[in-house]
């Protein structure tokens, strides 16, 4: 018997409580997500890294560590990328508000914090913030081209 | 499994810390604890043996950053050994490998301070 693969793109969300005990499920979550898409092991962690630093970032800083909230990620797999978007209604980040450090200042310079923004650029192909003022919804966008 | 385990031995003077599992921000406070408690030991060689380290991100690094200064004021260092390729690109990504001596194994990392300690 053989089965039929919709090429049509696919998507499907989790919601986790935003608790950093949860973190370990995501990462690998993604991982196998990539994987699914195409991606080979070493870029499939990378995006497993990325998705842990987006989702620390919404618990930490969005929600300020409060863990009673709500951290949803909504996986889209299409021709061309992996998409990963992380939605929550914490405080909001917009992509002008972005800094990145520089690695070779921050070699001269140590300190703790400040890495994880630099993580998500460095291995994913896009990082896109939106902030939906009217809903108060926020959503983090991480893209990894399947080229 | 537990997402973080840390077994300590030490040779010599240096301080052995073989983390196994991942280092995120959920288990961060625990591999911060372990590396705060050899310094206040006067323990500043610290060896992270990484063979069973799986994942590291921002928080573990920090974690390293935040101690790195104290240990080479004390004359000490934290070197790396065994880093699995995942892990060795976040470090080297960040430049951390020009940061930090990164050995292949045990063995190397011990044999590049002994002349150091002696002197």
């Amino acid at each position: 018997m053989s089965v039929a693969v919709s090429m049509e793109p696919a998507e499907f969300r989790l919601v986790i409580p935003s608790q950093t005990r949860y973190l370990n499920l995501v990462t690998g979550l993604a991982k196998r997500a990539s994987l699914v898409a195409g991606l080979d092991d070493a870029t499939s962690a990378k995006v497993s890294i990325a998705v842990d630093e987006a989702v620390t970032n919404v618990i930490l800083h969005a929600y300020h560590g409060e863990g009673e909230h709500s951290v949803e990620l909504e996986l889209r797999f299409t021709e061309e990328a992996l998409e990963i978007h992380i939605l929550h209604s914490g405080q909001g980040l917009r992509g002008d508000q972005i800094v990145l450090p520089d690695p070779k200042e921050y070699i001269k310079h140590p300190r703790k914090g400040g890495l994880g923004l630099l993580l998500m650029s460095r291995f994913m192909d896009e990082v896109r913030f939106k902030a939906d003022e009217a809903s108060g919804r926020n959503e983090c966008c991480l893209i990894k081209k399947l080229d | 499994m537990a997402d973080l385990s840390i077994a300590m031995r030490q040779a010599g003077d240096v301080a052995i810390l073989l983390p196994a599992g991942f280092i995120n921000a959920h288990t961060v406070r625990e591999f911060e604890a372990a590396l705060e408690g050899l310094v206040r030991d006067g323990q500043y060689t610290i060896l992270l043996n990484c063979r069973d380290l799986h994942y590291i991100s921002s928080a573990g690094l920090g974690a390293i950053m935040g101690l790195i200064e104290t240990v080479r004021d004390h004359q000490g260092d934290i070197l790396l050994s065994d880093l699995q390729p995942n892990v060795f690109t976040i470090f080297d990504t960040l430049g951390f490998t020009q940061l930090y001596r990164v050995f292949g194994d045990e063995d190397q990392a011990l044999a590049a301070v002994a002349p150091e300690r002696k002197g």
